[in-house]
C-alpha cells in the first residue's frame, strides 16, 4: 500500500539531512512500527508522507497504492487516504472541532448529511470517552495531552483513512484511556481490513494492545534492523546501542 | 451626537456619532456603516458588545461606570483600505472588568493601525482590564498595533496580547493534512478569528468574509 523508496529527506530550510536512503514497504492491511531515538527523524517521516512544507525529497520516491505521491499536495494526500495522528496536534483558535469536522468531511465526500454526521460524531465521542462539550471547542485549545490524542483518534473515525501513522499515540494517555483508544483502532481495523498502519512508538506497551506485523529500528537515518514484536521488547530491555549495524535491515515486501 | 439606550439585546447599524448607554445586562451587535465616533456608557452588570465593519476608521470610548461590571467588546474588521482604529477604555467604577479582542483583517497592500488605550486612575481598585489585538494581513500590508494600560494602582488584574502576520503556516498543514482545501482552510481560520458569536444577522459581513 505504502512503498518508501530509497529517499533522502532535508530541511527546506537549511538543508540539514535527516532522512538518507531510507526505505520501507507497508503492504495493506499490516502494522508496522518505527521506534527509534529522540530526534533522529520518525516525526519527520510521518510529515514528509502528508507532504509538509518544511522537507524535501531530494532522492527517491513514496509510492501509495502505488502511484508517486511527490508531487501531490498535503490536501490532495489526505483526500487519498493518508492520515497522521499528530505527536503534538495544534490549538486552533476558534475554530470548532465539529465545524472543522464537518469542513474535511464535505471536502471528502461532497454532501454531508448532517444529521447522520453530527451522529457519527457524538458516537465516536462516546466510544473514546470524551465529554460532548469538546465538539464544540476551538479544535484542542485547552484539551489536556490525552485529550489532545484522543481527538485525533475521533477525527480518524469520522474521515476513516486507508493509511494510518500513529505518531506517539501513547504518550499522553493514562494507561485506561490507551487500552480505550486502541480498541477503538482495532475495531476500526476490522471494520476496515485493509487499512494499513504505522506506530512511532518509544515503549512496547501498546503493541500489547495493537498487535504488529513487524517492527523496525530506525538509526541514522535508516532502517537498521527488523523484526517481529520480540525486537521491541529488546529495546525496551537494552536500548538503541546494542543494535548490531553490521545487518542490514531488509525490506518487508 | 446620536444618544441610544439600551435595555435590552440589539441589532443596530451605525451611520452617525453615537452615545450608547446600557441600562440593562445585554448583547449588542453594531454593524458600522461610516467613519465615527462611538461613546459607551455601561451601566451594568454584564454586557457583550460584538461590533462589525468592512472599511471603516472607527473611534470608541468604553466608560466603564458601574461596579464590578463585565463588559466583552470584540470589534471585527475587515479592510482593503488604510484604516484607523482608536479606543479608548476608562474604568470609572472599582472591580469593573473590560476584556477587549480587536481583531482586524488586512486584505490588500494597506495600513491598519489600532491605538488601544486602557486607562485605571488610582481610586478604581481591583479592576481587570484585558486587551487582545491581532491583525492578520493576507498580502503585505503595514500594520501597527499601539497598546496602552495606564495603571495607577498595584492591585489590577491586565493583560494585552498584540500580534501582527500571517495565518500560521503549521495551523495550514494541519487543516490541510485532513484534507481540507487552503481556501477552505482560510475561510475556517478568517471565520473563527472574526465571528465570536452567531453569525445570524451579519450575512453583510459574512458575505465579505467569503470574498477575502
Ligand atoms: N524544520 C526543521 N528544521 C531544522 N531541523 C529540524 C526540523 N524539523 C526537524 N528537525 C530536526 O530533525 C531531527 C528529527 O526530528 P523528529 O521530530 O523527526 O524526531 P523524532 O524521531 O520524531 O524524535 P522524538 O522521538 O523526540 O519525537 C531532529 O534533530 C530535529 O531537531
Ligand atoms: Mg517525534
Amino acid at each position: 500500500m505504502l512503498e518508501i523508496k530509497n529517499i533522502t529527506v532535508k530541511t527546506t530550510d537549511d538543508n540539514k539531512l535527516i532522512l538518507d536512503k531510507f526505505s520501507l514497504t507497508i503492504p495493506k492491511g499490516e502494522i508496522h512500527v518505527i521506534m527509534g531515538p529522540n530526534g533522529v527523524g520518525k516525526s519527520t517521516l510521518s510529515k514528509v508522507i502528508m507532504g509538509n512544507y518544511k522537507y524535501k525529497v531530494t532522492k527517491g520516491d513514496i509510492l501509495f497504492k502505488k502511484k508517486s505521491i511527490l508531487d501531490k499536495s498535503t490536501e490532495e494526500r489526505a483526500k487519498l487516504g493518508l492520515f497522521v495522528t499528530m505527536q503534538d496536534p495544534m490549538a486552533i483558535d476558534g475554530v470548532k472541532l465539529s465545524e472543522f469536522l464537518k469542513t474535511a468531511l464535505r471536502e471528502k465526500e461532497g454532501d454531508v448529511n448532517l444529521y447522520d454526521f453530527i451522529n457519527s460524531l457524538d458516537d465516536a465521542a462516546h466510544d473514546l470517552k470524551m465529554d460532548p462539550s469538546m465538539l464544540h471547542r476551538s479544535l484542542n485549545k485547552s484539551f489536556s495531552g490525552g485529550e489532545r490524542k484522543k481527538s485525533e483518534v475521533l477525527q480518524l473515525k469520522v474521515l476513516k483513512p486507508e493509511f494510518i501513522i500513529l505518531d506517539e499515540l501513547d504518550s499522553g494517555l493514562d494507561i485506561d484511556s490507551l487500552k480505550l483508544v486502541c480498541k477503538n483502532i482495532n475495531d476500526y481495523l476490522k471494520e476496515n481490513s485493509d487499512t494499513a498502519v504505522l506506530i512511532i512508538t518509544h515503549y512496547p506497551r501498546i503493541l500489547e494492545y495493537i498487535k504488529p506485523d513487524r517492527v523496525h529500528i530506525l538509526l541514522d537515518g535508516q532502517i537498521k534492523k527488523s523484526g517481529d514484536r520480540k525486537l521491541a521488547e529488546e529495546i525496551e530491555s537494552s536500548g538503541y546501542l546494542s543494535i548490531n549495524e553490521v545487518e542490514e535491515a531488509k525490506n518487508y515486501e | 451626537m446620536n444618544r441610544i439606550l439600551i435595555d435590552k439585546d440589539q441589532f443596530i447599524a451605525l451611520k452617525k456619532d453615537s452615545e450608547l448607554t446600557i441600562k440593562n445586562d445585554s448583547v449588542l451587535t453594531l454593524v458600522i456603516e461610516e467613519n465615527i465616533d462611538l461613546v459607551f456608557n455601561i451601566e451594568k452588570v454584564k454586557t457583550d458588545i460584538y461590533v462589525y465593519a468592512v472599511d471603516k476608521s472607527l473611534s470608541v470610548t468604553i466608560n466603564a461606570n458601574k461596579e464590578k461590571s463585565i463588559c466583552n467588546f470584540y470589534y471585527s474588521n475587515i479592510n482593503y483600505d488604510d484604516n484607523k482604529y482608536q479606543i479608548n477604555v476608562y474604568h470609572k467604577a472599582p472591580k469593573s472588568e473590560v476584556n477587549l479582542y480587536n481583531h482586524g483583517v488586512n486584505v490588500e497592500n494597506n495600513k491598519l493601525l489600532y491605538d488601544v488605550t486602557s486607562k485605571v486612575p488610582k481610586d478604581n481598585k481591583e479592576c481587570i482590564t484585558n486587551q487582545d489585538n491581532r491583525i492578520i494581513n493576507i498580502k503585505d500590508g503595514k500594520s501597527t498595533i499601539r497598546p496602552i494600560l495606564l495603571i495607577d494602582n498595584y492591585d489590577i488584574s491586565s493583560s494585552h496580547s498584540a500580534y501582527i502576520g500571517k495565518f500560521d503556516d503549521d495551523v495550514m498543514f494541519y487543516l490541510t493534512s485532513r484534507g481540507i482545501s487552503v481556501s477552505k482552510a482560510y475561510e475556517l481560520l478568517l471565520k473563527g478569528f472574526l465571528v465570536h458569536a452567531d453569525p445570524e444577522g451579519i450575512t453583510e459581513f459574512m458575505d465579505e468574509l467569503s470574498k477575502i
